[in-house]
């Protein structure tokens, strides 16, 4: 080995290790993510840090959503008492907004604190 | 030539001291819901196996709707349930009924006198009254109508090898059917060797062992408001059982009814907003929870001095939070 092989080497392991750093940084951006299912299959997931509207198939008809400031709520759907609806915006990875009639699920996800909740 | 060699070889060393070091040796989480008991159930898994984890859950899909359809007492099925029996009047003396199902009303039947006659399964009636104005979230029956529905004589329900008088009881099960299918459903995943996971029904949530070799953390709901968890809990390989959550009550000029109904006195239990079990047994739990809804505070600080290992948080009608003694080794 001469100087040009150690040269090589330092520098293949600092690209890595800058490689390393990045990733990092980023693994701890804590993005929440709502994740929307219908039954069992996910139809959607949604990133809830760009403000938007949203629109999925439940069983009765469209169920529309909205995101704003990192939350999600039901806005409008078809079912006899709109509990998810009403139920407002949610945010945090132990909320939950269950749509029965329509068989909608919205989870939110994201490094969680908590494993689960007892309702 | 031999730089490139070199160049290779040490990224290869990289790639692997790389895999060494960010090995999560995280396993794979593995999730169903289901829709049974008028209940939103999450099932987790964590296992290396794909295949034996979703065959598991398919199991355990099975196992719920086997309970959903025994004990729904609202639609018939191909199955003798709580419908046919609380409807049919054949001639027959008794009926023969699924073992899973009888072992259940046995369950709660011997509950009636554990509970001091708090926990009666024998009060369909009763509870469909007060459901009719909970569902409405106006107004209460009156008098007579809950007067009219007071059929709940727990000595109503015979049970004689595998079989049931057919006499017209007037059974529910809702107290005890999701406690008593999560149990099995946890045991089941024991069974086969699936330690790591966690049921959450509802109210009712079963855990296994960590699947980091660490504690799972179980929020518990603020009856209040469902966005805010009060309290956690945490440990492996227990149950954690709510009564008298968010949703489960309504208002009405400005008093609070719950959906669980006191037996002898025919209204809704009033003593708190909540009461949280934890137990190793989840039928036992969810048993239990249902019994101090009914007791004030301090009866069942009493009460669960018989059990071992149980330990119950209540959140008060003034919004105060009393543990038990047991419940420090959780926190």
């Amino acid at each position: 080995m001469n100087k040009s092989d150690i040269k090589l080497i330092v520098s293949s392991l600092l690209i890595i290790l800058i490689i390393l750093g990045i990733r990092f940084i980023f693994r701890n951006k804590n993005n929440k993510v709502a994740i929307v299912y219908y039954e069992n299959k996910i139809v959607s997931k949604i990133d809830l840090s760009i403000n938007n509207e949203y629109t999925v198939d439940g069983y009765n008809g469209k169920v529309y959503m909205e995101v704003k400031d990192n939350k999600i709520r039901v806005k409008e759907e078809v079912s006899p008492k709109h509990i998810c609806s009403y139920q407002g915006f949610i945010s945090e990875t132990y909320e939950t907004i269950v749509c029965l009639p329509n068989k909608i699920i919205i989870k939110i996800e994201a490094n969680e604190e908590l494993d689960t909740v007892v309702r | 030539m031999k730089k490139y060699i070199i160049i290779v070889i040490v990224i290869l060393l990289l790639m692997v001291l790389y895999a060494v070091i960010f090995k999560n040796n995280k396993l794979d989480k593995y999730e169903k819901n289901l829709f049974y008991m008028d209940t939103y159930i999450n099932i987790t898994i964590y296992n290396e196996s794909k295949e034996k984890a979703n065959a598991a859950l398919d199991k355990i899909d099975s196992i719920y709707k086997n309970y959903h359809d025994l004990t729904n007492r609202y639609e018939e099925n191909e199955l003798i349930n709580v419908y046919y029996i609380n409807n049919n009047n054949d001639n027959k003396e008794y009926l023969d009924i699924d073992s899973k199902l009888y072992n259940l009303l046995e369950y709660g039947i011997n509950w009636y006198q554990k509970s001091n006659n708090l926990l009666n399964i024998n009060m369909g009636n009763i509870i469909d009254v007060w459901k009719k104005y909970r569902d409405l979230g106006n107004g209460i029956p009156t008098s007579e109508e809950i007067n009219n529905a007071a059929i709940n004589d727990i000595n109503k329900i015979i049970l004689k090898d595998g079989k049931i008088k057919n006499n017209h009881p007037n059974i529910d099960l809702g107290a005890i059917a999701k406690g008593y299918a999560t149990e099995e459903a946890g045991k089941y995943l024991e069974s086969i060797g699936i330690d790591k996971y966690i049921i959450n029904a509802g109210g009712n949530v079963k855990v296994g062992n960590h699947y980091a070799a660490d504690k799972y953390k179980i929020g518990i709901e603020n009856p209040e408001d469902p966005s805010k968890i009060y309290m956690v809990i945490k440990g492996n390989n227990i149950s954690v059982v709510t009564s008298g959550g968010y949703q489960r009550f309504y208002e009405y000029n400005g008093k609070r009814y719950s959906h669980i109904i006191d037996p002898n006195t025919l209204y809704p239990g009033n003593y708190m907003k909540s009461v949280t079990v934890i137990t190793k047994d989840s039928s036992l739990g969810d048993a239990l929870s249902t019994t101090l809804f009914l007791m004030s505070i301090q009866d069942g600080m009493e009460y669960i001095k018989q059990f071992d290992d149980v330990a119950a948080i209540w959140y008060t009608n003034d919004n105060e939070i009393i543990k038990s003694k047991g419940i420090s080794k959780y926190e």
